[in-house]
C-alpha cells in the first residue's frame, strides 16, 4: 500500500541519517604512543643508554673540496626560451646560484653562524637525535620560560627557525613584549639533517611525535607548546593527539585538512555563492576560489614531488645526493614557488625577493653534508603510501587549545570551517597579510607575533588546565 | 462500398504509415551515414612548426641534406664519466626494501662497480655504428635516425618500409635485436611469409641524437609531422609503423593525421583514454559477466581486480609521470650531473615495467631478462647526449592539457592495426576498449609473456607478431 511505502522510506531516510550521524562522529580517543626501534640490526638487550650530550657541526677541507669539484663539474641544460620557471628550476638563474656558491658563499662561516645556538643529541628508540636548545638570555622578574619545541618540514631544517628564535627567547630586545618568554627546542626530524635515519621501514609522523614526546620528558618538560608547519604540522598535531595533558597549546602555520567529505565537496561547489552557508570568511572566498584554478590544479601542477617521494623515493633522491647542482635546483624550487606562486612567471623565481642566498644555501647544505635527502623523502612514502586520509589518526581530532596563523601564499588555503572540524579548540585564527609555506623564515616577526599572542591567551584563560 | 471504402482507408492509412516510417527510416539513415562519413573523414590537421632558436628565418629554403653520421666518444668523456663514477655518494637502504622503496642502492653499487671496470663504451660505440646512422634537418632541428635495408633480398619478396618508434626511457638502442629479425627474417628462423623489411628508427626530438626543440609546445603530433617528412624525404610514400611507449602514441597520430601515407599501425602498447560512463559501467559488469561486454578471459585475468591492477598499481608506478608532466627541468637537473642518479631513475623502469614482480627482489631481477652491457649502453645515450631533461619535457608538453580536448581525442584510426598486448605491460587495453578509437583492428594477439619494452626484451615474440600482422594487411 502507498502509506506502507511511504513508511518505509521515512524509515530508511531515518535510518540513514542515524548511522550518517553515527558514523562520522569524530571520536574523541587519544593516539597511542608508538613504540619503535630504528637503529640497525637487533634491538640489542641492554637499557637504552639516556644521555644526552653536546653537539656542533663541523666542515673539513676533504668536504669543501669534494663540493667545489662537483660544482665545477656540474652540467647543465639549457632552458625552453620564454619558460621561466614554469618547467621547474630555471638553469640560467641556476647557474648564477652556483656561481655564487663557488665563489662567495662561506660554509665555514655559516658553520659558526650554525653553531652559534647549542645543539645536543641524545638517543631515542635507538637513533641519535639531533636538536638545538636555546634558553631565554634573561628573564624578568618572578617569570619563567615556557618551554616551545618548534618542528621543521621538508625540504627545510632545524636553520629555518634561526630567525625567529632570538624573537621567542629575547622578545624586548626586538621590540615585542617580553610577557611570555620561550625556551625553544627545534629538534631534526630523524633522516633529516644531523638526525639519524631510521633503519626500518614505517617510520611515520606518528613515529616522529612519539620520538618528540619522549625527547621533552627527557628534557625534564611536564608541559610544553608546540609550533610546526608542513611536517612539523602533522607532528605537532600528533604528539597533541599522543599526549594532550602536556600539551598546553598547539600553534600551527599550516593546517591541511586530510579527511575531505561530501561536506566539503559540497562547500567547494557552493561555496562562493553560499559562504555564509559553509562557515568561509571574505579572506577564505578570495583565497579560495576560483577553485580549479586556486585549489585543484594548483594542487596537481605542484604535487608531482609529493607523488614520486611517496613512491620511489631511492629513486628520487640518488641522483640527488650525489649532485650538490640537482640537489640546489630541487629544494629552491620550492622556496620559489611556495613562497609565491607567481613567482613562476620569473626568470630568476623571485628567489632573492624574500630570502638571502647564504640562507638558502645554508640549508641546501645541511642536506648535503649529512646525506639526508634519500631518508627525508621516505618520509613520505611512510605517511602518504595508503593514500591520504586513510590513516587512523587523520580521523582523531585534537582537544589542545590551537592557534593558526593562515598565510595568503600557502599553497593550498583551508578555511577555519574546515579546519575546525580536526581542531576542535581553536583559539586563534588569523589571516596573515603576507607570507607563504616558510612563514618562519620569511616572516619571523609576522609568526612570532601570532605564537605570542595565541600564547597569551592560552595562559591568561589557564584553557590548558580545562579539559 | 462502404466496406470497401473502408478498406481502402485502411489500406490508405496503412499505406501512409509504412511510407511515414519507411521515409523516417530512410532519412535517419542517411543522417546517420552522414554523420559517420563525417568522422570517417576527419583526420588531425598537419600545421607547420619551427623548433629551432630564435626566430624562424624567413628567407632561404631549409637545407633538406640527409647526412651519415657517427656516434664518437674521446678519452675525455670516458674518463669524465668514470670520476663521477668513482666519487658517487650512496645512502643506505632500508632493511628488507628489496625494490619497493625504488632502485636499491646495494646492488646499484655493484652496477656501478661493472659500469667502472667492465663496461666498454668504446667497444659499445661500435656495436652502435654497425648499423648506417643518418641526421637531416626539419622545422629547424636535426633529426637522427638509423636506415637498416636489408643485405640481401630473396628472389620475389617485397621489402616494407617500417617506421620503429621508441619511448621513454628508452631509445633508437631497443631495436637493435629485432632489426635483423625483420630485415632478413630466413637468417633468424622466421620463414614467415613473403615480407622482408627495411628498418627506420628515428630518435624523438629531445632523445638521444636528435637535438632537443628550443621551443615550448613540442608535443607528438609535432613529432607525428616531423617523422611523416622524414619518410617523404627518405622518397617513402607508404609505410608501415610500430611503436611502443610514447612511440605509440606518435605513430596513432601519424596514421590520424596522414592515413593514406600509412600502410598499417602495429602497437605493443595502446593508448585509450579512460574516461565515460559506458566505460565505468563496462569494468563494473566485466568483473561479473565479460561476455556481456565483450571481455575474453584473458582480459578479465589481466583487468582485474580493476582498482588494484588498474589504480593503485598505477598510481604506485606513476610519480616519475606526475613530476616529468609538470617540473621536467627540476627532476632532470640532478639526473643530467650524476651519472650514478641517472643510471637508478632509468634501471628502476626497466626493472619494475619488465615485471611487476621484480619489486621483491633485492636486485630488481633486472639480469634476469637483460644484459648489463645493453642496460648501460641505453643509459649512457641519455648521459652522452646530455639529453634526460628534454626527454622528460615530452611529458609537460603532452600531459598538460586536459586529455579530452586534445585533437588526437577525437579522431578515430582507420588504417589497418595491429595489437601485440604483453602480459607484464603496465596496463592492459581490451579489444573491445581499443576499438573505440582503432576502427580496423586486424590482429590482436594476447603475447605469452613480456612487459613494457618488447623489443628490447622478446625481440623474437615481436617480430612474429609485426609479421603475422603485415601478411595479414597485405591480403586484404
Amino acid at each position: 500500500s502507498l502509506a506502507g511505502i511511504m513508511l518505509l522510506e521515512v524509515f530508511l531516510l531515518l535510518g540513514t541519517v542515524i548511522i550518517y550521524f553515527l558514523l562520522s562522529k569524530k571520536k574523541e580517543e587519544t593516539l597511542p604512543f608508538k613504540e619503535g626501534w630504528w637503529g640497525k640490526g637487533q634491538k640489542p638487550d641492554t637499557e637504552e643508554d639516556t644521555t644526552i650530550w653536546p653537539f656542533k657541526v663541523e666542515t673539513t677541507e676533504e668536504e669543501l673540496s669534494d663540493l667545489f669539484r662537483r660544482l665545477d663539474q656540474a652540467r647543465f641544460t639549457e632552458p625552453l626560451e620564454n619558460s621561466c620557471f614554469h618547467y621547474g628550476t630555471n638553469s640560467v638563474y641556476l647557474r648564477k646560484v652556483v656561481s655564487y656558491w663557488k665563489n662567495q658563499f662561506n660554509w665555514k662561516k655559516q658553520v659558526e653562524v650554525l653553531n652559534k645556538y647549542p645543539q645536543f643529541k641524545t638517543k631515542i628508540q635507538g637513533i641519535d637525535i639531533h636538536f638545538v636548545h636555546i634558553k631565554p638570555p634573561r628573564l624578568p622578574e618572578g617569570q619563567s620560560a615556557k618551554p616551545l619545541l618548534m618542528v621543521h618540514g621538508w625540504p627545510g631544517s632545524f636553520y629555518e627557525f634561526y630567525k625567529i628564535i632570538p624573537l621567542l627567547t629575547d622578545p624586548a630586545s626586538h621590540g615585542l613584549s617580553d610577557e611570555h618568554v620561550f625556551e625553544v627546542i627545534c629538534p631534526s626530524i630523524p633522516g633529516y639533517g644531523f638526525s639519524e635515519a631510521p633503519h626500518k621501514k614505517d617510520f611515520n609522523s606518528v613515529s616522529a611525535a612519539s620520538i618528540f614526546y619522549e625527547l621533552m620528558l627527557r628534557l625534564g618538560f611536564n608541559e610544553f607548546y608546540a609550533q610546526g608547519g608542513d611536517w612539523g604540522w602533522l607532528i605537532c598535531t600528533n604528539l597533541a593527539q599522543i599526549a594532550p595533558n602536556h600539551m598546553k597549546g598547539l600553534h600551527l602555520n599550516l593546517a591541511s585538512v586530510t579527511n575531505m567529505g561530501f561536506v566539503h565537496l559540497l562547500s567547494v561547489l557552493l561555496g562562493r555563492y553560499l559562504p555564509g552557508l559553509f562557515g568561509f570568511q571574505d579572506e577564505d572566498v578570495k583565497r579560495m576560489f576560483p577553485f580549479l584554478k586556486k585549489g585543484l590544479y594548483r594542487i596537481l601542477l605542484e604535487s608531482g614531488y609529493a607523488h614520486i617521494q611517496a613512491t620511489k623515493p631511492d629513486t628520487v633522491g640518488c641522483g640527488l645526493n650525489d649532485s650538490p647542482v640537482g640537489l640546489a635546483a630541487y629544494i629552491l624550487e620550492k622556496f620559489s614557488t611556495w613562497t609565491d606562486t607567481e613567482f613562476r612567471d620569473l626568470e630568476d623565481g623571485g628567489l632573492e625577493r624574500k630570502f638571502n642566498l647564504d640562507d638558502l644555501l645554508t640549508n641546501i647544505m645541511i642536506y648535503w653534508v649529512s646525506g639526508c635527502i634519500v631518508s627525508s623523502m621516505r618520509f613520505y612514502k611512510e605517511n602518504l603510501q595508503k593514500g591520504i586520509g586513510t590513516q587512523k589518526h587523520e580521523r582523531l581530532t585534537v582537544q589542545v587549545p590551537t592557534g593558526i596563523a593562515s598565510f595568503p601564499h600557502e599553497v593550498m588555503h583551508t578555511p577555519q570551517a574546515w579546519a575546525q572540524k580536526k581542531y576542535t579548540n581553536i583559539v586563534s585564527f588569523h589571516f596573515m597579510p603576507r607570507g607563504g609555506h616558510f612563514a618562519a623564515l620569511e616572516e619571523p616577526e609576522l609568526l612570532a607575533e601570532d605564537i605570542l599572542q595565541f600564547v597569551g591567551k592560552v595562559e591568561k584563560e589557564q584553557l590548558w588546565r580545562k579539559k | 462500398e462502404s466496406i470497401l471504402s473502408q478498406i481502402r482507408s485502411f489500406e490508405y492509412s496503412q499505406k501512409n504509415a509504412v511510407l511515414v516510417s519507411v521515409a523516417a527510416l530512410g532519412v535517419g539513415g542517411m543522417l546517420v551515414y552522414w554523420l559517420r562519413s563525417r568522422d570517417k573523414i576527419k583526420t588531425i590537421e598537419m600545421g607547420d612548426g619551427w623548433w629551432g632558436s630564435g626566430e624562424r628565418p624567413l628567407k632561404g629554403k631549409e637545407d633538406e641534406s640527409i647526412r651519415p653520421f657517427k656516434i664518437e666518444t674521446s678519452d675525455k668523456e670516458i674518463e669524465d664519466l668514470h670520476r663521477r663514477l668513482e666519487q658517487a655518494r650512496y645512502a643506505p637502504q632500508l632493511e628488507g626494501a628489496a625494490f619497493h622503496y625504488g632502485f636499491n642502492s646495494s646492488y646499484l653499487q655493484k652496477v656501478v662497480a661493472y659500469w667502472r671496470n667492465q663496461f666498454d663504451w668504446r667497444k659499445q660505440v661500435k656495436v652502435l655504428n654497425k648499423y648506417p646512422h643518418f641526421q637531416t634537418t626539419i622545422e629547424g632541428i636535426d633529426i637522427h635516425f638509423i636506415h637498416v635495408k636489408p643485405s640481401y633480398i630473396p628472389h620475389g619478396r617485397a621489402v616494407q618500409p617500417l617506421l620503429m618508434v621508441h619511448g621513454w626511457p628508452g631509445s633508437f638502442y631497443e631495436f637493435y635485436k629485432i632489426i635483423p629479425l625483420l630485415t632478413e627474417p630466413a637468417r633468424h628462423g622466421l620463414n614467415e611469409g613473403d615480407t622482408v623489411f627495411e628498418v627506420i628508427c628515428p630518435s624523438i626530438p629531445g632523445y638521444g641524437f636528435s637535438e632537443a626543440p628550443h621551443q615550448k609546445g613540442f608535443d607528438t603530433i609535432a613529432t607525428a609531422r616531423i617523422f611523416h617528412k622524414l619518410m617523404n624525404r627518405l622518397g617513402f610514400k607508404e609505410y608501415y609503423l610500430q611503436g611502443g611507449d610514447w612511440g605509440s602514441r606518435i605513430t596513432m597520430n601519424m596514421a590520424q593525421m596522414l592515413p593514406q601515407s600509412v600502410k598499417g599501425l602495429h602497437l605493443n602498447l595502446v593508448f585509450v583514454s579512460r574516461q565515460g560512463l559506458r566505460r565505468m559501467i563496462s569494468v563494473m559488469l566485466g568483473a561479473y559477466v565479460p561476455w556481456l561486454v565483450g571481455l575474453t578471459r584473458e582480459d578479465v585475468r589481466r583487468t582485474y581486480p580493476f582498482i588494484q591492477k588498474n589504480i593503485y598499481e598505477l598510481l604506485r608506478e606513476s610519480g616519475y609521470l606526475h613530476i616529468q608532466a609538470t617540473k621536467p627541468d627540476t627532476a632532470g637537473c640532478g639526473l643530467n650531473d650524476s651519472p650514478v642518479g641517472l643510471a637508478a631513475y632509468i634501471l628502476e623502469k626497466f626493472s619494475t615495467w619488465t615485471d611487476k614482480s621484480f619489486l621483491h627482489k633485492d636486485d630488481g631481477g633486472l639480469e634476469s631478462k637483460y644484459s648489463l652491457d645493453e642496460l648501460l649502453t641505453n643509459v649512457m645515450i641519455y648521459w652522452v647526449t646530455s639529453s634526460i631533461v628534454s626527454s622528460m619535457r615530452f611529458y609537460k608538453e603532452n600531459i598538460s592539457k586536459d586529455p579530452g580536448l586534445t585533437a588526437d581525442a577525437r579522431v578515430g584510426v582507420y588504417v589497418p592495426t595491429g595489437i601485440a598486448a604483453f602480459p607484464q605491460e603496465l596496463v592492459h587495453t581490451p579489444r573491445v576498449w581499443a576499438k573505440e578509437i582503432f576502427k580496423n583492428i586486424i590482429t590482436y594477439s594476447y603475447m605469452p609473456r613480456g612487459g613494457h619494452f618488447a623489443a628490447f626484451e622478446e625481440p623474437k615474440l615481436l617480430a612474429q607478431d609485426i609479421m603475422h600482422f603485415v601478411r595479414k594487411v597485405e591480403q586484404l
